[in-house]
């Protein structure tokens, strides 16, 4: 049975199918396509979540595989291990409403991703220090706009130096806008396309097929 | 909203010109494809740069890394698992070990399994099934900032001759990509969520932009009838330049906001 469900025909016939039941409802009126495209979500959305306990045992496996041949950084997964086990093992018992499920989350969970996420300033800033360098003509001009718009951006700065908002509101609003519009529009159509190209058969690589059964 | 130029019947209201537009562009790609004439392709330095990245951490003998982003199925992940795909069959034939580090997501458990599919199918049609090896496609992380410490800590601990990270990557991008700087990889990024771009830019040595990604399964087939197509996103896109261009010229002389009414039907 399992080469049914590998052939590049089966896989384009399900795709085909699927792209019809989310495109259609979207632009034309037909309520009975729309509700069954609805359940079809909810019914992917619900075998989709087995795929989580397939994830979880790949964590275990890893980290087990880690602090067995200790690893660089084995103590680590000493601890992930153990507030993994702990979280799924109080989220599945009382729940994820559980006082205790939540400390867990606000008191452990979301500080670290805050940590995280706030060393991206610094990450920003060695790496614009990298790109800043008046080597050509394209890159002074990227400098003097990025530090009007730098200037303006600060709270100190930007309340300071006068006649500098309407540049900065400029090239932010108007150069800025527009250009990123332009990106909007290209990715789309480049998405399009792509579209174009799985649904007739000649890009497959997604679905697992390697260079030779493609063609 | 504006005021809608016509309306289809049987078709939602305002979704009339997208659906022709859409309409087009698969009508005008299937010709394309059709005609097989390989249009001028300019030299994507980004696409062209992932062998030179493979052969690097071959010659080093170091681990290619390559991520495909951290959301579901959208355009960006479909693009990123050919890229994906790519990687793992150069990496087969040179004998180079390929990390994929997943998760990233709450929608990111499902598109974990095909890229492992897709990896495997590679290592095997290489005639090497015996490179795969699970704990090198470690799932890290259904949370964002989670997955991002958890790929920092494979840069560091395996220092990896390159990485190559594509599909959708959010705010984490930057964090990855400055600290596979710091390791001395070899980064290849992709600009998928615009306002990354500006900063991923800095932070790479090669970067994919705009509708460079989608087309890099068709540039990497080398394919004439998949590369054709890339000629509809062309005339697409100045389609809309130019819309955008009459419609402001016309609006503010005239007044008639008909290109206006077009796009809102």
């Amino acid at each position: 049975m399992s080469w049914f469900f590998k052939s590049k025909q089966v896989n384009l016939a399900i795709l085909v199918a699927s792209f019809m039941i989310g495109f259609v409802p979207y632009f034309i009126k037909v309520p009975q396509v729309n509700e069954f495209a609805n359940t079809l979500t909810n019914i992917s959305s619900v075998v989709g979540q087995f795929t989580i306990v397939i994830a979880i045992y790949s964590q275990y496996r890893r980290s087990l595989r880690f602090i067995r041949e200790r690893r660089k950084g084995w103590v680590y997964n000493i601890y992930l291990l153990t507030f993994m086990s702990l979280m799924i093992l109080i989220g599945f018992t009382w729940g994820e409403h559980n006082a205790t499920y939540m400390w867990l989350v606000n008191s452990i969970v979301a500080p670290c991703s805050s940590v995280v996420y706030g060393i991206l300033a610094f990450y920003m800033f060695s790496a614009g220090a990298r790109a800043f360098r008046a080597r050509s003509l394209k890159a002074s001009l990227l400098i003097v706009a990025g530090v009007i718009v730098l200037l303006y951006q600060a709270p100190l700065t930007g309340s300071v130096i006068p006649g500098i908002e309407p540049y900065a509101v400029f090239l932010t609003g108007t150069v800025g806008m527009s250009l990123s519009r332009m990106f909007a529009i290209a990715i789309i159509t480049g998405a399009i396309m792509l579209n174009v190209r799985m649904l007739t058969g000649r890009e497959l690589a997604f679905l697992g097929f390697a260079r030779e059964e493609e063609s | 909203m504006a005021e809608l130029l016509f309306e289809i019947p049987g078709v939602e209201s305002g979704r009339a010109f997208g659906l022709i537009l859409i309409l087009g562009i698969f009508i005008l790609g299937i010709y394309y494809m059709r005609r097989g004439k390989l249009p001028y392709i300019r030299r994507v330095a980004a696409i062209d740069a992932i062998s030179e990245a493979v052969g690097r951490s071959t010659e080093m003998g170091k681990p290619v890394l390559c991520s495909y982003g951290t959301g579901g199925f959208g355009y960006a992940v479909i693009a990123a698992m050919s890229i994906l795909g790519h990687v793992a069959r150069t990496c087969a034939e040179t004998d180079t070990r390929l990390l994929v580090p997943t998760g990233g997501s709450h929608t990111s458990y499902l598109t974990r399994e095909l890229a492992i599919d897709i990896v495997k199918g590679q290592y095997t049609a290489a005639g090497k099934p015996e490179m795969y090896n699970e704990d090198d496609m470690p799932f890290l992380s259904g949370e964002q900032y989670s997955f991002t410490a958890g790929y920092i800590g494979m840069l560091v601990r395996d220092r990896p001759g390159a990485v190559i990270m594509t599909g959708g990557h959010s705010s984490e991008a930057m964090n990855i990509a400055e600290m596979s700087n710091l390791v001395g990889a070899l980064t290849i990024t992709s600009g998928t969520y615009v306002s990354n771009m500006a900063a991923l830019a800095c932070a790479s040595d090669y970067i994919m932009l705009v509708d460079e990604q989608p087309a890099a399964g068709a540039y990497l087939s080398k394919d004439p009838e998949q590369l054709a197509t890339i000629r509809v996103v062309d005339i697409y896109k100045v389609l809309s330049l130019l819309l955008i261009v009459v419609g402001l010229l016309v609006l503010n002389t005239t007044g008639n906001d008909f290109i206006r009414r077009l796009l809102a039907s």
